[in-house]
């Protein structure tokens, strides 16, 4: 477990403000130096479907968002049925009893303390005037505030700032309001929960699309093309709000194609270049991700994993797509990276747009539902740590004779010269070619040279695959805690922090288990991969997934099996404590792993 | 100092593999003087393709350029201009790239207006698949994949660019290339985007849209004093004057002055971002990270 922390809970109907309380929450808590970790949990609808947030708030860093909610605030008449079986006996619940029925609500546990607040009596009472129902948000997060005893000052502030456009009466209106819940709360409830104590350290509190847009500004993005497709539209968000003043081109495009063969022409020109989308905008991707391979050319782009296939669950979580990624017609050189948590998701994406320049290929930077939307806090991001790395790469061609965009070199990689260069002109071309970037697929193709050509060139190109793993720019997988464990899990991606809470939590019942991570999927190398997996005695896989798609990645690129899985795939993601529970269960088959 | 050049020093290195007579040969030429013409240099532009025989293009003339996917020319070449809006950016391609496969892209880019131009061979037929129907295929056309004539209508480029906010919309046809190279050459000068459909008879597989047809079908619009700055006359003369009704015109149909996309982004496109300085500095760093405190 992440050291001592409490769980809370807020639900309602999407429209609600159930985003908005929480945001003011977390920001409180991030500003205290508190960590939080808070996953969203919502429906593909705008408004009228049902919404929740949990968060894990404590001193120490969050790798679960938790079970059962200790404080819980819920706003709309689905909320009871739903919640409260999961509220942690002798928890808090808090409603608006403008909505939800007392005898309806309170019936169902006698070992949970209820307290609905009576919005309109409230405001009535303190002679508040210009209210609003909805405004039943800001009043519950003064009693959630209050509750955990937080500093109430700081969402004072926040309130301040949002409301200040609006005068100085709205803001008076909105503290008054958020005031009442809270001395409400001071005077009514008598239970005390776990009250977490930062560290006084403001941290960043933000999701992982935002971590990513801003690793991939840091890394030296200059031009965004992207079509809108949850779970990856937030990267599209967060890079509109800083295109002006950071001077990137932001373009909504008509479509998927259109985002990434936009991708691939500017990179052609020589920017940086970047496009995100979900699992199924990918797959009208595919093509023109081979186009960059082809083309050698630098393409980012971020793949947010949803449920599929087809649209499948579109604001679920799930981890299947490595397959997707490696995919394509023919062989093409690429790198596939799938960050752990939105700090990882800052650097992978800066790291990322350096991979595709020095190897001139597309990278996919694969990330998910919960690691995209998911807020949770970092304590600092260190944009010192970004190096901007071109390779082979000049604005002008000063070398002698003929310019070869395609020169047959030992690590497979040409010089690149960016379009524009006086006497140095050139097409790359998705047709095979040879080192000047002719064509050799049409009247030549078959006939002895052109088939030498092809065997060379592709050949170039794929060596490009050996090259990451030889230069020693591709991670082995990490092997976290005591070797000599009688079990280790192994993950990739974000389900890593679940992994780690779950070896937490059955460490405290003195059961060891330690944690193999991916972060490079593809290329793996080769023995260095090995030598880690042959480290751990008994290997069990936890993916977000049925089909248990790294553990066939491992299959295909080292002829390692891992045969024992812990899978989720009902759209939510794990838990320490799922995991743990999925583990008994198959480790019952055999002697627990107690050392 | 830069020479003039004239259309042979934008010569590729690579002879076309077009068929003998096709009507590619004479886009290629017209392009290559436009170009020298508009006095260009050639590494200040870039020619990008898709698939299709006249796609093939960009390998035969000496500039920079692109030869991408099939329908996919207009995103790349947007890409590329936005990230080097210095260069003239040429999209060639065929009907079945432009009208078909990619027509969402082409759409978009008009109403877009990225300064840009767009040449279309259109030879209302898919040549490097050996022949079957393309969207401008006339009603009743026997192909390969209609034996009993294509029931379907042709699409009317001209109109769906003049719907479409174009603000640059002619037709050349290569065996005319007096007036094909003025016109291309007033695409180039135009700021925003410019659609040029361009007959490109295909002498192999369609016996119906020959340079002969041409030749008899087409006119000259401006010799019939069309105002090209009055929207409503250019929809009239695309909509009257169709292959159906034998009189064909060719010319600069509509153009006019709204901003192209790049002043609509003065601040970011102050200078090409190709140019632009990467990363971020510790100072704006503390400001970006401040938004999530």
């Amino acid at each position: 477990m992440s050291g001592k922390n409490v769980i809370v809970r807020i639900a309602g109907a999407a429209g609600d403000g159930i985003a908005s309380t929480g945001e003011i929450l977390g920001k409180t808590c991030s500003r205290m130096g508190l960590n939080v970790m808070a996953y969203n949990s919502f429906q593909s609808a705008i408004r009228g479907g049902h919404v929740w947030l949990q968060m894990a708030i404590g001193a120490e860093k969050q790798l679960c968002h938790g079970e059962e909610p200790e404080v819980v605030l819920l706003f709309n008449k689905t909320s009871p049925s739903v919640h409260v079986p999961d509220v942690k006996s002798g928890g808090i619940v808090f409603y608006n009893a403008a909505t939800i029925k007392k005898e309806d609500i309170e019936s169902i546990r006698d070992d949970v303390n209820f307290y609905g607040l009576d919005f309109k009596s409230m405001v009535d009472e303190a002679g508040l005037t210009g209210v609003s129902p909805i405004m039943i948000n800001t009043m519950l997060s003064g009693a959630m505030v209050q509750a955990l005893d937080l500093d109430t000052s700081i969402p004072l502030e926040f309130i301040k700032h949002k409301f200040q456009k609006k005068g100085d009466q709205v803001v008076d209106l909105n503290q008054a309001i958020f005031n009442l819940g809270a001395d409400w709360t001071k005077n009514n409830v008598n239970e005390h929960v776990f009250q977490p104590k930062g560290d006084g350290k403001a941290k960043l509190f933000m999701t992982g699309n935002e971590a990513m847009g801003l690793g991939l500004a840091a890394g030296g993005l200059k031009l965004y093309s992207a079509y809108p497709m949850s779970p990856a539209t937030g990267i599209l968000h967060y890079l509109a709000t800083i295109a002006q003043t950071d001077k990137i081109v932001i373009k909504q495009v008509e479509d998927e194609l259109a985002a990434m063969n936009m991708v691939v022409g500017a990179g052609t020109a020589g920017v940086r270049a970047a496009t995100a989308t979900a699992s199924g905008g990918y797959c009208l991707m595919v093509e023109a991700v081979g186009l960059a391979s082809m083309l050698e050319v630098p393409a980012v782009c971020v793949v947010v994993s949803r449920g599929g296939p087809s649209t499948g669950v579109p604001t679920k979580q799930e981890q299947s797509d490595i397959d997707l990624c490696i995919a394509g017609n023919g062989d093409s050189p690429r790198f596939v990276v799938a960050p752990k948590d939105p700090e990882d998701a800052f650097y992978q994406a800066a790291r990322a747009l350096n991979m595709a320049e020095k190897y001139q290929i597309p990278v996919l930077i694969l990330s998910d539902f919960f690691l995209s939307e998911h807020f949770e806090t970092i304590d600092d991001l260190d944009f010192g740590k970004v190096e901007i790395e071109r390779g082979k790469f000049s604005t002008e061609w000063e070398g002698e004779g003929r310019y070869k965009r395609y020169e047959y070199t030992e690590d497979g990689v040409s010089h690149r010269v960016r379009p524009g260069a006086k006497g140095a002109q050139y097409v790359p071309c998705s047709d095979e070619h040879n080192e000047f970037g002719h064509v050799m697929s049409d009247v030549e193709a078959g006939l002895p040279h052109a088939r030498e050509e092809r065997v060379k060139m592709h050949a170039k190109r794929m060596k490009k695959m050996e090259t990451m793993v030889s230069n020693g720019d591709i991670e082995a997988p990490t092997l976290e805690g005591d070797e000599n464990t009688e079990t280790t899990f192994m993950t990739w991606g974000s389900s890593y922090s679940y992994a780690k809470e779950a070896i937490n939590l059955l460490a405290e019942e003195g059961i060891k288990v330690n944690h193999l991570h991916f972060t490079d999927v593809y290329p793996m190398p080769k023995e260095a991969t090995l030598a880690q997996l042959k480290k751990c005695k008994r290997i069990v896989s936890v993916e977000n997934n049925m089909c248990n798609s790294l553990c066939r990645e491992v299959l295909a690129q080292t002829a390692f099996e891992v045969t024992e899985h812990i899978n989720r795939w009902d759209g939510e993601p794990f838990t320490g404590e799922y995991i743990v529970n999925e583990f008994k269960k198959i480790a019952a088959k055999k002697e627990l792993a107690k050392v | 100092m830069t020479t003039t050049l004239e259309a042979k020093d934008f010569k590729g290195e690579v002879h076309p593999d077009w068929c003998p007579g096709c009507g590619d040969f004479g886009v290629l030429n017209v392009l290559q003087r436009a170009l020298a013409e508009s006095g260009l240099q050639q590494h200040e532009v870039a020619v990008i393709s898709g698939i299709g025989c006249s796609s093939n293009l960009p390998g035969f003339i000496n500039t920079y350029g692109m030869h991408t996917l099939h329908g996919r020319s207009l995103p790349n070449a947007q890409g590329f201009k936005l990230a080097h809006h210095d260069m003239k950016v040429i999209a060639v391609g065929g009907d079945g790239d432009g009208y078909g496969i990619g027509v969402g892209h082409l759409i978009h880019a008009m109403r877009r207006n990225i300064d840009m131009t767009d040449i279309v061979m259109n030879n209302s037929i898919y040549g490097l698949t050996t022949g079957q129907t393309s969207p401008t295929s006339g009603e009743g056309m026997k192909t390969k994949s209609t034996p009993f004539g294509n029931p379907e209508l042709p699409l009317n480029p001209i109109s769906m660019a003049l719907g479409s906010g174009a603000s640059f919309v002619a037709r050349a046809f290569s065996g005319n290339p007096k007036q094909a190279v003025e016109i291309y050459k007033a695409a180039i000068a135009h700021k925003g985007f410019a659609l040029v459909d361009t007959f490109s008879p295909c002498v192999t597989f369609n016996k119906v849209n020959t340079a002969q047809f041409y030749r008899e079908n087409t006119y000259d619009l401006a010799a019939e004093g069309h105002d090209a700055s009055d929207l409503q006359a250019a929809f009239k003369v695309a909509t009257e004057d169709t292959y159906a009704s034998g009189r064909i015109a060719t010319g600069i149909f509509y153009q006019n002055t709204r901003p192209c996309y790049e002043e609509t982004e003065k601040d970011t496109l102050a200078t090409p971002i190709c140019d632009h300085e990467l990363g971020i500095t510790a100072d704006r760093a503390e400001e970006l990270k401040a938004r999530f405190k």
